[in-house]
């Protein structure tokens, strides 16, 4: 569903990802996972055609990104790492406009936002202005805008930041109600969540892949090491190498 | 198209969920009102007694007051617009919501054609304004309707370039502020040359003396100056249009005008796809 090949990102001088490639089936949930700066933000925002890759190619459904981006976005839910809403609008208003942006139907479009602010429990602040919202239900608002018109992929930013230990529970749930039906890329440096949530990791590291696995053979592979235990050893020997080389580059 | 239109209602929406659609009615029906009132007493004034006034005969109201007026009202606009077109892009790209507009399933065109009418939808709010003064004036007297209907085009034409020009400089810049202060700055410039440029003598202001070729180069690139000065602001084509002299070259300079500032506006969104 997801397949990327050889996927390189300059900003300047400074590789932010080097020549990533992976793939991603369909109904999977991959964990993306990697220190901060590690290219994740830069991967996804190339994945869903914001940005343009530097070399390489990137595959959403069968479409590359850069020639076919229109196909892309139809088939992506998106949420950005930085949530992006328009403050001034109410709930249910912006998700009616997300809705029709991505070209639900008229007459689903009710039905459409009632489900995504239910399976983002956000059903009660459903008239609430986003500006007086919390940073929790930002982050809901958010998720429910990536959700709107089911699409097949959904590539979450740090899809938990900032909620509260019962709502990360909570969308955790969620996020694996989406397994099967979706393909799902989730980004994150919580490491318990990925091995809760994912079936398959994938650790990279000043934007290059460190290590990329099942969960379990992960886990066993290293010797009944834990997830941090493996994190921790990908990431700080590769940093060693590394890290006076390309410091400083941006996620 | 329908995408076109959900972005153009969310933006058009947009101007009266915040206080800035308020501020811009407001501020115009307060000036065009007043300065409608006023204009009006002063002719009427003019007209029981014109020799007070240094007339020999009663004035052309279309010529004394109307049209000026129209020009006025459409200056006035002119100098509002980059409140309503300092947020369309600028402000998306601040906020970070650049990231969910253009990661949605939209065409930049339906971006951009979005906005820009969205911009319209406020140009014609203030339009509106202006139009109940003139229904007032339309109760005392009876106007030529050329002159009413190109007149309030011109208002609407002066307005869309400025519009277009405003989208323009709110797609290349990160803020309101910067993108509103640069409009108006622009606006500002073109509208003081333009009424400087009127009062170059159009002759070659190169000395007699100077060798011939020099001065025939000389005169070449001022003859080009003034003509830029003189011709590009954008109220500097709206006084004949105003009195309902309409020239094609005057509606093709509105077109041109704001054709080029959306094409430019098309470009600056795409350099996304090469910028690093």
């Amino acid at each position: 569903m997801i397949a990327v090949e050889g996927l390189t990102k300059y900003y300047g001088p400074i590789a932010a990802v080097e020549d990533l490639s992976f793939q991603v089936d369909q109904g999977e949930i991959v964990g993306f996972l990697g220190p901060n700066g590690a290219g994740k933000s830069t991967t996804m925002r190339i994945l869903t055609a914001f940005a343009p890759a530097t070399r390489g190619e990137a595959r959403i459904a069968g479409f590359e990104v850069h020639q076919d981006p229109l196909e892309v976005k139809r088939r992506i839910g998106y949420l950005p790492e930085r949530v992006p809403l328009y403050e001034e609008m109410v709930v249910t208003s912006f998700l009616r406009y997300v809705a029709e942006l991505k070209g639900v139907p008229r007459a689903q479009r009710t039905t459409e936002v009632g489900e995504a602010l239910e399976r983002c429990g956000l059903s009660h602040m459903a008239n609430r202005l986003i500006a007086n919202l919390s940073k929790g239900y930002k982050q809901r608002v958010g998720l429910a805008q990536a959700l709107i018109g089911s699409p097949p992929v959904l590539i979450l930013d740090e899809p938990t930041v900032g909620l509260d230990p019962a709502q990360i529970v909570e969308i955790r749930q969620m996020i694996k109600g989406l397994r099967d039906k979706h393909t799902v890329l989730i980004s994150t440096h919580i490491l318990p969540e990925v091995a809760m949530l994912c079936e398959r990791a994938i650790i990279i590291n000043q934007g290059r892949i460190v290590a990329e696995d099942k969960m379990e053979n992960l886990t066993k592979g290293g010797g009944g090491e834990s997830l941090e235990e493996i994190f921790m050893r990908v990431v700080s020997s590769d940093r060693a190498d590394t890290a006076t080389v390309k410091k400083g580059a941006t996620a | 198209m329908s995408s076109t239109w959900a972005v153009c209602k969310r933006e058009f929406k947009a101007y009266f969920l915040t206080p800035i659609g308020y501020v811009v009615v407001g501020l115009i029906a307060i000036i065009a009102g007043m300065s409608f009132s006023i204009s009006f007493i002063t002719h009427a004034d003019i007209t029981q007694n014109p020799s007070l006034y240094s007339y020999t005969a009663v004035p052309d109201f279309e010529e004394t007051f109307l049209s000026p007026y129209l020009v006025f009202c459409g200056t006035l606009i002119m100098f509002l617009t980059p409140l309503i077109t300092m947020r369309l892009l600028a402000e998306e790209r601040n906020r970070g919501t650049i990231e969910f507009l253009l990661t949605q399933p939209l065409r930049d065109r339906e971006i951009i054609f979005g906005k820009f009418l969205a911009a319209l939808g406020m140009l014609g709010t203030m339009l509106l304004v202006v139009v109940v003064n003139l229904f007032i004036m339309g109760y005392f007297v009876r106007v030529e309707p050329p002159v009413l209907i190109f007149g309030l085009l011109t208002v609407f034409l002066m307005g869309a370039s400025c519009i277009s020009l405003g989208l323009f400089v709110s797609s290349v810049t990160k803020t309101q502020i910067m993108s509103g202060t640069v409009t108006f700055g622009v606006t500002l410039i073109l509208f003081i040359l333009g009424n400087l440029g009127e009062d170059m003598p159009e002759a070659n202001p190169a000395p007699e003396g100077w060798p011939g070729t020099l001065r025939s180069v000389i005169g070449i690139f001022y003859t080009l100056a003034r003509g830029l000065i003189v011709e590009l602001p954008v109220d500097a084509h709206a006084r004949e249009m105003a009195l309902g002299i309409v020239q094609p070259v005057d509606i093709a300079y509105y077109v041109l005008f704001s054709a080029f500032f959306i094409f430019l506006t098309f470009r600056a969104l795409e350099s996304r796809n090469w910028r690093g």
